[in-house]
């Protein structure tokens, strides 16, 4: 439902009155945004919302458990980016989230704005990624309590080699950080998972934790059973009714990320790969969306979430871990290995042709109809890249249109003139389909 | 260019290693006002040097690029330019973000499969005695200067930096590379090639190439290290050094890392310091030129003095020799001082006599010519002084259009004067808001009204009068009447933007759901007031707070920046000719100075 109802306006002056209190009262403003998502928790809990398939309603509720569980014992808290495996932390019985997790969560309780400038305030620069800008200003102002870690890796962007070392600071935690080679080699994946078993290390010694290698092993091996899954079940997306909304591919690229290696998150898309084949026929405008999309938009919400004629096929960032350009280089027998090369060949690091190529190959498995290119605000990666995306993806048949906005701050978007242009391209989408078909145009 | 003329942005290109190949390695750079390939083929938003290099590295006089995986917009335009084609030797060396064994070892891989690519590019066999001669000894500089740091600067903002006329030490990402000089066992491959190297690589047949690659993989990942990397702790070497006057810290939009770093030494209060932003491009070259010489007057005021003395102002007087002004000076014979404040919206004019005090003040419309708004001004000022032109000692000009009017004898930046008007009329403020028509700026002071640091806002309208104006219009409304209204508001509206063209958006979508216009014109107040705070914060901005500028005259503005800031923001009744009043008392005692030295 788009957020224009009672309960919006709710968590609307929420929100506010949140931003109000972050610099006089940063644990009133915890202990009050706690309570929210504790809220949110038990209603994926007790009441998951009707309008969503099964695999949809686990999708929220795993995100909510996961990420509410971590803040409500930061003593057990990880915070990673989101490129970087988890499994070792999850072995190890800790909670890690990533910063796209936590600000996506602020941004959920229209909060966001106000832990941005706190940021910014500090000195953080306004052209940076919201995610991390947002995450900063809830260390800054101290309303998120200091977790006795972080970790990071190179991939995918710059922002995770500023966030995680700023976080250091302002925290005093601990920090480990994985250099991933930008080609990808055998080599590079045993450079990799050195620096993996490292990081692991470290988190034993800041924890007082030991790790199971062969709990690690096993979870490792469930990774890629996972990931298998979720390849196959994007063949069944093609022309399905999938019922879902911008938050749905949003929990699944968390539970992608944060929750590989689990049975929940294995389960997860087991329900999804399943589910698709008893979907209704789709003969409307289905989208790969390329980058997260920007849950929080009204227009967007009537247009993707309520419509019965449009719908996004497939997130780019909830598949970027799915290798399309051949099998895996190692077995499952090292755990470190495996963790390394899927890092190391994620469709986000090398050269843009590499996210490009996973784009087509993604569009082309769902049947999309159209592609959107959303240039989040501070993502060079994905802005620098996004004129060959258009090309390629042009040059396959699908029509493109590069949008800019910001998927986690409302006031980065132009609502006004983004609906616009979204309304603009179905309606061009909707009338090329109907003229290659012989119809109407 | 030679024949193989090689073009690089990245200080961690291995410019020698590409000597031995023969190949004359060049920086890319290009000054341009704006960058419209760079745009279509990648995005507006990306930072102005990765724009700028594209431009470069697509016109036809370049043939062959090696860049490095400094950072994600220099990837991306890697990726364009492989797109694009047309060069005959493209390479991206990865560049390690650890300087640990391990990656030097995997760095060196890396340059030597470069030189493999290079040597089956030219044909050519690498040459040591080439490579070696293509170092520059690393120079630690000791003399008087002011350092540049951060982001790439461009030719013209170099030009720019040297309106401060003292030395520049450039220390920005891409300055001077700062490797350590090859050791001497490998230093003699230079020579006629009979060096013991050489000697044992004919012993042992493991090539010269290997062996340079084995010393200089460590020696080009050790320079002084660039934000990208992961440890940069060795970069609090660049500050502090003997004989530096002063940093220059230049961010550059879209571009983080620099902004991050920024933010830190900001906190180090040893040394004198300004901020600048650009986007890369040879524009807003007017208000750079504003900060950089605010911050020359600091410099020679602290040179002199050892602290910052606002009386110290129109030490640093651009455009005119001393003795010329002196004798100008000397030659009046009148008490009276004149300060002029050539604004974008307004140019106000105000007269001081010996003692200090305003005896004549004018406010004018700047209109299309600044230097004809001036002459009204200051023929308005002088008449509501009782006094004719004769009368006046000196001249004393400030503002944007401060160079542009004719007749001045001094001229001196709106910080410098700002602070010393504000003092004047409010001496126990501690920080100067001042928000005028072009541009808004925080200004600290000492409690002897000397400026301890200021922030001026960055190219963008938004929380400027120019804003509150273009609202203004957007809802047909005269500026007055739009201030006016917005006192009368009931409900909180936010107009979440930060971007005035987006911000205008907004207001269009509110006014067609009948929002009341107080309401709306509350939340614009609410939005200059949240962005002018946040300059505030950067700056350590402490009250009392002081509101000078035209929109002081706003009390909507004010009222909502008194609750941003959590306390009280005071106004003036003169608080618009603040600036001019600042430049007549500056003038002044630069008078008392002038003439009591020739006594």
């Amino acid at each position: 439902m788009a957020d224009t109802g009672r309960s919006a306006q709710v968590v609307g002056w929420f929100g506010r009155t949140l931003d109000r209190h972050i610099a006089d009262s940063p644990d009133g403003v915890r202990r009050a945004l706690l309570a929210g998502f504790a809220l949110k928790r038990w209603q994926t809990r007790h009441l998951p919302s009707k309008g969503l398939l099964p695999s949809g309603q686990m999708a929220a509720r795993l995100s909510l458990e996961h990420i509410v569980g971590a803040l409500e014992h930061p003593d057990e808290m990880v915070v990673t980016s989101i490129f970087l495996p988890t499994e070792p932390f999850l072995a190890m019985g800790l909670r890690p989230v990533t910063a796209e997790a936590l600000s996506q969560f602020v941004s959920g309780a229209w909060a966001e704005d106000g832990f941005a400038r706190a940021a910014e305030d500090a000195g953080v620069p306004d052209t940076f990624c919201s995610y991390h800008r947002v995450l900063l200003g809830t260390a800054e102002s101290g309303v998120m309590s200091a977790p006795p870690m972080v970790a990071s890796c190179s991939v995918a962007c710059d922002a995770n080699n500023l966030t995680f070392s700023a976080l250091q600071r302002i925290w005093g935690c601990s920090r480990s950080y994985v250099d991933v080679p930008y080609e990808p080699t055998p080599e590079a994946c045993r450079y990799v998972a050195g620096q993996l078993r490292s990081c692991a290390k470290q988190a034993e010694e800041t924890f007082g934790r030991a790790l199971d290698e062969d709990l690690l092993r096993e979870m490792c091996a469930r990774s890629r059973e996972t990931l298998e899954v979720a390849r196959h079940s994007l063949a069944g997306r093609a022309r399905r009714w999938l019922d879902n909304d911008m938050t749905t591919e949003l929990y699944f690229a968390l539970a992608e990320h944060l929750m590989l290696g689990t049975p929940e998150a294995h389960e997860l898309y087991r329900t999804l790969d399943e589910e698709q084949a008893s979907m209704r026929a789709f003969g409307g405008t289905s989208l790969l969306w390329v980058h997260m999309p920007p849950y929080h938009l009204v227009p967007f919400q009537q247009m993707l979430n309520e419509s019965d004629d449009v719908q996004i096929a497939c997130c780019d960032m909830g598949y970027d871990l799915v290798p399309f350009d051949g099998g895996w280089w190692f077995g499952d027998g090292d755990p470190w290995l495996s963790m390394a090369e899927r890092l190391v060949r994620c469709s986000f690091n090398g050269p843009a042709t590499r996210r490009v190529a996973q784009a087509r190959e993604l569009a082309r498995l769902t049947g999309a109809d159209a592609a959107v290119v959303f240039c989040h605000w501070g993502c060079k990666q994905t802005m620098g890249a996004a004129q060959l995306m258009r090309e390629a993806l042009e040059a396959d048949g699908l029509p493109v249109l590069v949008i800019d906005g910001d998927g986690c701050m409302r006031s980065g978007c132009s609502a006004g003139q983004m609906s616009t242009r979204l309304t603009a391209f179905l309606e061009m989408v909707r009338t090329r389909s109907g003229r290659e078909m012989g119809g109407i145009g | 260019m030679s024949k193989h003329a090689v073009l690089y942005a990245c200080k961690y290109t291995p410019v020698e290693l590409l000597a031995g190949f023969g190949a004359s390695c060049e920086l890319a750079e290009l000054d341009a006002a704006s960058f419209p390939d760079a745009e279509r083929l990648g995005h507006a938003n990306l930072c102005g040097y990765g724009k700028m290099l594209l431009e470069r590295l697509l016109a036809d006089d370049v043939h062959e690029v090696v860049l490095v995986s400094c950072c994600d917009v220099v990837k991306r335009v890697y990726d364009v330019l492989a797109e694009e084609g047309g060069l005959d030797f493209l390479y991206l060396l990865d560049l390690p973000h650890l300087r640990g064994p391990e990656e030097v070892a995997l760095f060196r891989e890396r340059l030597a499969a470069l030189a493999d690519a290079y040597a089956a590019y030219t044909g050519s066999q690498f040459d040591a005695g080439a490579a070696l001669a293509a170092f520059e000894p690393r120079v630690t500089r000791t003399d008087e200067r002011v350092t540049l740091l951060g982001a790439h600067a461009t030719a013209s903002l170099l030009d720019a930096v040297g309106v401060m006329g003292m030395p520049v030490e450039n220390l920005t990402c891409t300055g001077p590379r700062t490797l350590a000089a090859p050791p001497t066992d490998l230093a003699r491959i230079e020579g006629d090639g009979t060096c013991t190297l050489c000697e044992a690589s004919e012993r042992d047949g493991r090539p010269v190439l290997d062996r340079f690659l084995d010393w200089y993989a460590e020696a080009l990942l050790d320079q002084m290290p660039c934000m990208r990397m992961d440890h940069v702790t060795e970069r609090s070497q660049a500050v502090g050094g003997p004989g530096q006057l002063g940093i220059i810290y230049h961010t550059m939009r879209f571009c983080d890392y620099y902004g991050f770093e920024h933010a830190g030494l900001r906190e180090l209060d040893r040394l004198p310091q300004t901020r600048i932003e650009t986007d890369g491009t040879s524009q807003s070259a007017g208000q750079l030129r504003t900060r950089l010489e605010a911050f020359a007057e600091t410099l020679a005021a602290r040179r002199a003095t050892g602290m910052l003395d606002a009386s110290q102002g129109g030490a640093f007087m651009p455009g005119m020799g001393k003795a010329q002004k002196a004798n100008r000076a000397a030659a009046r014979t009148g008490d009276y001082v004149l300060g002029v404040d050539s604004g974008s919206t307004s140019t106000d004019a105000v007269v001081v006599n010996a003692s200090g005090a305003m005896v004549g003040t004018a406010i004018v419309a700047t209109g299309v010519r600044a230097s004809e708004a001036a002459r009204r001004a200051e023929a308005e000022a002088l008449d509501a002084a009782g006094i004719g032109p004769d009368d006046v000692s000196l001249r004393v000009s400030t503002g944007y259009g401060r160079d542009s009017i004719e007749g001045m004898d001094v001229s001196i930046t709106e910080i410098t004067c700002h602070a010393a008007g504000a003092h004047a009329l409010a001496p126990d403020a501690r920080s100067v808001i001042d928000i005028g028509g072009q541009d808004s700026k925080v200004i600290h002071l000492d409690e002897d009204g000397s400026v301890l640091s200021f922030v001026m806002n960055d190219k963008c309208a938004a929380g400027t009068g120019r804003f509150l104006e273009t609202m203004a219009r957007t809802m047909e409304m005269p500026i007055d009447r739009f201030c006016q209204t917005g006192l009368g508001w009931r409900h909180e509206v936010s107009i979440s933007s930060v971007c005035t063209v987006f911000a205008e958006s907004e207001v269009v979508s509110l006014v067609a759901k009948d929002t009341p216009a107080a309401d709306i014109i509350h939340g614009l107040n609410v939005s200059v007031a949240t962005k002018t705070a946040t300059l505030a914060r950067r700056v350590g901005a402490e009250p009392p707070y002081l509101m000078t500028g035209g929109v002081a005259r706003n009390a909507g503005v004010v009222s909502a920046l008194s609750d941003a800031l959590g306390e009280p923001v005071a106004t003036h009744k003169d608080s618009q000719l603040c600036g001019a009043l600042g430049a007549a008392l500056l003038g002044l005692s630069r008078l008392r100075s002038t003439r009591a030295a020739a006594r």
